[in-house]
């Protein structure tokens, strides 16, 4: 009995546990959030790198042309083209999620989901490269190649004025705040890793879509140069990171690196929104977080050894062949083992990073280390979805329908908290419980205020707060400094303690 | 802590401002109250900085109680506690009680000539990173706000300034500053704030106004204290800089920390006593 007791204790716990973990994850279309974001995967052990960069360059591609600082002079086949399915594919697997739960029902599966961002590169305007005064310029031309459908040069410079002619002379747009980041790299002994399209190749390949570039080299630097990107910007950029490493989490060492908001309950009429509401509350992040943060949108165990790779799972975790397009070198074969078993073998940790930079916030390039964090994180909001209750026969349906009322009210809350949307425009929604129920519909219900620093308002006011805070610290020192007069037993305790 | 502290006459009245450590606590806890505000107050950091704290001091406790018995001394683990809090980044909770432990344990049983070796909450950071392999330093996680560099540099002044050990402070931020500016401003050719933006980083303040200025842990004398700070900024700003080793303060302090003693042979001073650290300074002037 006591054992049969104990069972039905321990189903009754598992049921939130099960609830919390399943849920269907909800699609939202084929756009991107994020139009003009760029997109790299980085890949590192040890003193290795691959970088991949995709550029979603919007115009004629005779104009495209990329120009990176790198830490050695690459070779051939250190350079490489991938198809740009691996972006997509990580995207898909890695960006914010939105799942929907109903009330007393098994969840039914419905599959969806959307992608984000584009590459905008630094593009300078290409024409045929001109190999006069090279020398005079201290520009030297240390390998030339042709990778797909692009022409690459790698150039070392002496100084950032004559590289500056150089890439004019060759007549690349080049902006005129470019010198005073080129000059740093070319001291830092950096080559330059120049980009056009080939058109003739491009032609050959029958490629109509510019794909993306990946590179492999050796340094013990774990960076991004994005400064040399800021300089013909306008206004901010965002900038998509998928990183693979072998131990853990991988997060900026000169930035702060935040978790973005997650495990959010949102209002239901939110799935064709989802896309405006996540970029909006990135914005507010962005803007809380003294607009130079690095934010975490996506980090998971992608070992061997670990069965479940997402969850939920928007699409299929990557596999050796995507692995591999995205450069993950240190990934190995094996035959799949088990089910949902991985056709790879050993450590693998993943990790998302969007950053929104600029000039002005932004003054150092990014730095990375690879922590030894291993534990999961997505950035998820959830719909709960009500059910239709007959008040008349069903005696629980009032509680319900209250319960169902409450619930509605803190998630329009905390879609004001998120993202600072005017929730006076969604009143339908707690009113149409309202009805049901025959309360009133009114705005007033809603609560607004909050206590002291837990403002519970659409937008808190820190203002108050900070006064309190203030004006309570001038009370404790006034008390500190009259501590005699006010508490004259005050000398006892202190002996006892002190 | 001092461990003597026990003997020395009661006639040091002792007040709230009379112990420098409740500066320290202040100033500590002054931050990390700003911190989780800035964060609304993230749950699985409130518990690691409640597991640091309630650890901290029973461990202290316990090793007092089956040694000097000096139970005062739980304010030495307190701000202990509270640097570990802010500094040591852990995957699972669990390993922060074996950086308390460390911290603490080494102020007992790493000793010499009555002064404990190593900065307790560095050896306790350094240690758990060495033997667990879930524990880091996140040298970006406090940002790189200009405002804390008014806060905590003006909150770390009036704190060294009661030890007395503003020297160290000045010499190190001195030293490592400078080297910064030299190479990245001067020579490499970078603009202005990519050097305010590397001076302003929370956790190199942090490390500059609370951890080096440790009296314990550093040279009593003083001009040994400048040369100590001095090296230390040379072989720090070596490692950030060429190696690209970024947390390198931290972990120089730690194996810089032995030479305390050579220092002292060298140029003999005072110790360094908590409890009449104003009234010393005072006759001092």
């Amino acid at each position: 009995m006591k054992k049969k007791v104990i069972l039905i204790l321990m189903v009754f716990m598992m049921i939130p546990l099960l609830q919390s973990f399943c849920g269907f994850y909800v699609s939202t279309g084929n756009s991107k959030i994020f139009n003009q974001a760029s997109e790299v995967i980085l890949v590192r052990d040890g003193n290795k790198n691959t970088i991949t960069m995709n550029s979603d360059f919007k115009g004629d591609v005779k104009d495209f042309a990329i120009v990176i600082p790198v830490p050695t002079v690459l070779k051939e086949n250190d350079i490489k083209v991938v198809k740009k399915d691996i972006f997509n594919k990580l995207n898909q697997y890695s960006e914010p999620r939105l799942v929907e739960y109903y009330d007393e029902h098994p969840c039914q599966p419905r599959v969806m989901y959307d992608e984000m961002v584009v590459t905008k590169s630094v593009a300078f305007n290409s024409s045929r490269a001109e190999q006069k005064k090279d020398k005079e310029l201290g520009v030297t031309i240390e390998a030339k190649y042709t990778v797909g459908e692009y022409d690459i040069l790698i150039l070392s410079a002496k100084e950032s004025a004559g590289l500056k002619t150089w890439l004019l002379q060759n007549d690349y747009k080049i902006p005129a705040k470019a010198e005073e980041v080129l000059e740093p790299y070319i001291k830092s002994k950096m080559n330059f890793f120049v980009v056009k399209v080939n058109l003739v190749e491009m032609k050959k390949l029958g490629r109509n879509e510019l794909s993306p570039i990946q590179i492999s080299f050796e340094s013990e630097k774990f960076m991004l140069p994005i400064r040399l990107g800021m300089a013909n910007a306008n206004g901010p950029q965002d900038l998509i990171i998928y990183a693979f490493t072998k131990n853990g989490r991988v997060e900026s060492t000169n930035y702060r690196t935040v978790k973005i908001p997650t495990d959010k309950n949102i209002p239901t009429f939110m799935r064709p929104k989802f896309q405006e509401f996540y970029k909006d509350l990135f914005t507010k992040q962005y803007k809380k977080y003294g607009k130079n943060a690095v934010f975490t949108e996506y980090a998971w165990d992608l070992s061997s050894h670990n069965y479940q790779k997402c969850d939920p799972c928007s699409t299929t975790p990557p596999s050796y062949a995507e692995l591999k397009d995205a450069g993950v070198f240190f990934a190995n074969y094996r035959t799949p083992q088990g089910w949902q078993g991985s056709d790879y073998e050993g450590n693998l940790f993943f990790t998302r990073l969007h950053v929104r930079y600029d000039r002005e916030n932004f003054p150092m390039d990014l730095q990375f280390q690879e922590t030894m964090d291993q534990q999961s994180f997505q950035g998820r909001y959830i719909m709960q979805h009500s059910v239709n209750v007959d008040m008349n026969t069903c005696t629980e349906g009032r509680r319900y329908y209250n319960d169902v009322l409450n619930r509605r009210e803190n998630e329009l809350e905390t879609l004001a908290n998120l993202t600072n949307w005017d929730i006076d425009n969604y009143e339908d929604y707690t009113n149409e419980i309202r009805t049901k129920l025959g309360y009133k519909t009114s705005k007033s219900e809603i609560k607004k205020g909050g206590f002291l620093f837990f403002s519970n308002g659409n937008t808190p006011d820190k203002t108050l707060p900070s006064l309190l805070l203030l004006s309570g610290l001038a009370l404790i020192s006034f008390f500190i400094y009259k501590r005699k007069m006010l508490f004259p037993k005050l000398a006892v305790i202190k002996n006892f303690l002190f | 802590m001092n461990t003597k502290a026990i003997e020395l006459p009661k006639k040091y009245k002792l007040s709230l401002f009379h112990d420098t450590r409740h500066f320290q606590i202040l100033f500590l806890g002054s931050f990390l109250v700003m911190v989780l505000f800035a964060n609304d107050f993230p749950k699985e950091y409130l518990f690691q900085i409640g597991a640091t704290i309630s650890s901290c001091i029973v461990f202290q406790l316990l090793f007092t109680h089956f040694t000097t018995k000096n139970y005062n001394s739980w304010k030495s683990a307190l701000i202990t506690s509270l640097g570990l809090s802010l500094l040591l980044k852990v995957d699972v909770i669990y390993w922060v009680f074996l950086a308390t432990f460390i911290a603490i344990g080494s102020k007992f049983l790493i000793k010499y000539n009555g002064k404990h070796i190593f900065n307790p909450a560095n050896v306790g950071v350094v240690g758990t990173i060495l033997i667990s392999q879930h524990a880091w330093i996140s040298p970006g996680q406090w940002g790189s706000n200009i405002i804390y560099l008014f806060v905590i540099g003006s909150l770390g002044f009036l704190v060294i300034k009661r030890v007395a050990r503003i020297d160290i402070a000045l010499a190190f931020i001195g030293t490592f500053g400078s080297l910064l500016f030299f190479r990245n401003i001067l020579y490499l050719g970078w603009p202005i704030d990519f050097w305010v933006h590397q001076m302003t980083n929370g956790t190199l303040m942090l490390f500059t106004f609370f951890m080096i200025t440790d009296p314990i842990t550093t040279p009593n004398n003083q001009k040994a204290r400048l040369i100590f700070a001095i090296i230390l900024a040379s072989i720090a700003f070596y490692l950030a800089t060429f190696k690209h080793f970024y947390a390198a303060p931290v972990w120089v302090l730690l194996f810089m920390s032995p030479l305390t003693i050579l220092f002292d042979m060298i140029w003999k001073d005072r110790k360094f006593s908590w409890q009449n650290s104003v009234s010393s300074n005072q006759k001092n002037k």
